[in-house]
């Protein structure tokens, strides 16, 4: 940074222009009023929240349902309206066993975090301690297999979510 | 929140802060009266937490975050200060008592900076944060803060010629 000493030193000339006398009122004012014991808004103890407004669940019951309305579709057909020729398959027995929910069963759900972005602090509306603002972007992927016939059934979606974590004072 | 600042203590602080706390601000907001409203309620919102005064880091991220948020609440405001910004190439608003030419230069050379390289400048030379701080203040590593001034550095170096005295 020796390249750099004349440089830094002709910046530091520069004076930044002053604050004016207003501002410096103004800012005595208010710790005037802070010093006669009207402190508002102060809060006991920061606690960890997630977000309000995390995509998360949005996504999550976007997903479920696609996943229902898919698995509807697939596994409930509609009944033979009556007065029609009987088929092959509406003259054979249903078999027994588990219900026709139970062919799909839940075989795995993988979460795959493909990025993370600290978007600095973030004060919260209406608050006065800052939070830091962590972003996850992920790919969710549900998956569903039926043990008798092997098919499978996956759902992928992506997700995104905000984490506010508590910045302690220093 | 170690320790509870007396009143005195933050007078003192006030006044050797608030100059680099107003050229801060005014990177993002370029009308010096609402640059002043934001250090003013960062500097309120700070001493209401009681925070240490020594926690600069805070200070000036409160700072920082209060600007953006100012920016982010009206849009019509902050297309304003877009535009503000994208037209300082032609128009430097005067955020330096400038005493020469050669200061005039470097004030518009300065100008002319990236913003993520001029805010890292702007805490280093007229605050004197530390890159440990100022990457603390922008959420970054201390390596990112020190290659963002350097890099303000050699551009200025680059752009930046001195008048003869």
């Amino acid at each position: 940074m020796n390249d750099f000493e004349e440089l830094k030193r002709e910046l530091r000339k520069l004076r930044p222009v002053p604050p004016s006398p207003q501002l410096c009122a103004r800012i005595e004012k208010a710790l005037e009023d802070c010093r006669a014991g009207a402190p508002p808004g102060r809060r006991a103890k920061w606690q960890p929240q997630r977000s309000p407004y995390t995509w998360l669940s949005s996504g999550l019951g976007l997903a479920a349902a696609a996943a229902a309305a898919l698995l509807l579709f697939v596994l409930v057909k509609p009944e033979q309206p009556a007065g029609k020729n009987p088929t092959i398959a509406s003259l054979t027995p249903a078999p027994a066993g588990p219900s026709i929910n139970a062919r799909f069963v839940p075989a795995g759900l993988t979460r795959v975090v493909y990025n993370t972005h600290d978007e600095g602090l973030f004060f919260p509306a209406g608050s006065d301690e800052p939070m830091r603002r962590v972003r996850s972007q992920r790919r969710e992927t549900l998956q569903w297999r039926n043990p008798r016939t092997g098919a499978s059934l996956s759902v992928s979606y992506p997700s995104d979510e905000i984490f506010l974590i508590p910045v302690p004072g220093q | 929140m170690e320790s509870v600042a007396t009143d005195e203590e933050w007078r003192v602080c006030f006044s050797q802060l608030a100059p680099g706390l107003l050229l801060f601000a005014r990177q993002w907001i370029r009308s010096p009266g609402d640059a002043e409203d934001v250090v003013q309620e960062a500097f309120v919102r700070f001493w209401r937490r009681n925070y240490s005064v020594d926690n600069r880091a805070l200070l000036y991220a409160t700072v920082r975050s209060i600007a953006i948020d100012f920016l982010r609440r009206d849009n019509r405001r902050a297309r304003r200060e877009s535009t503000a910004v994208s037209e300082m190439e032609q128009f430097v608003e005067p955020q330096f008592a400038v005493e020469d030419e050669s200061e005039q230069a470097l004030a518009v050379a300065l100008g002319r900076l990236p913003n993520e390289q001029r805010e890292v400048l702007v805490m280093k030379i007229w605050s004197e944060l530390t890159f440990a701080e100022i990457a603390s203040v922008l959420g970054i590593s201390q390596n990112t803060a020190a290659s963002r001034y350097r890099y303000a550095l050699v551009a200025l170096k680059k752009n930046f010629v001195p008048h003869p005295q």
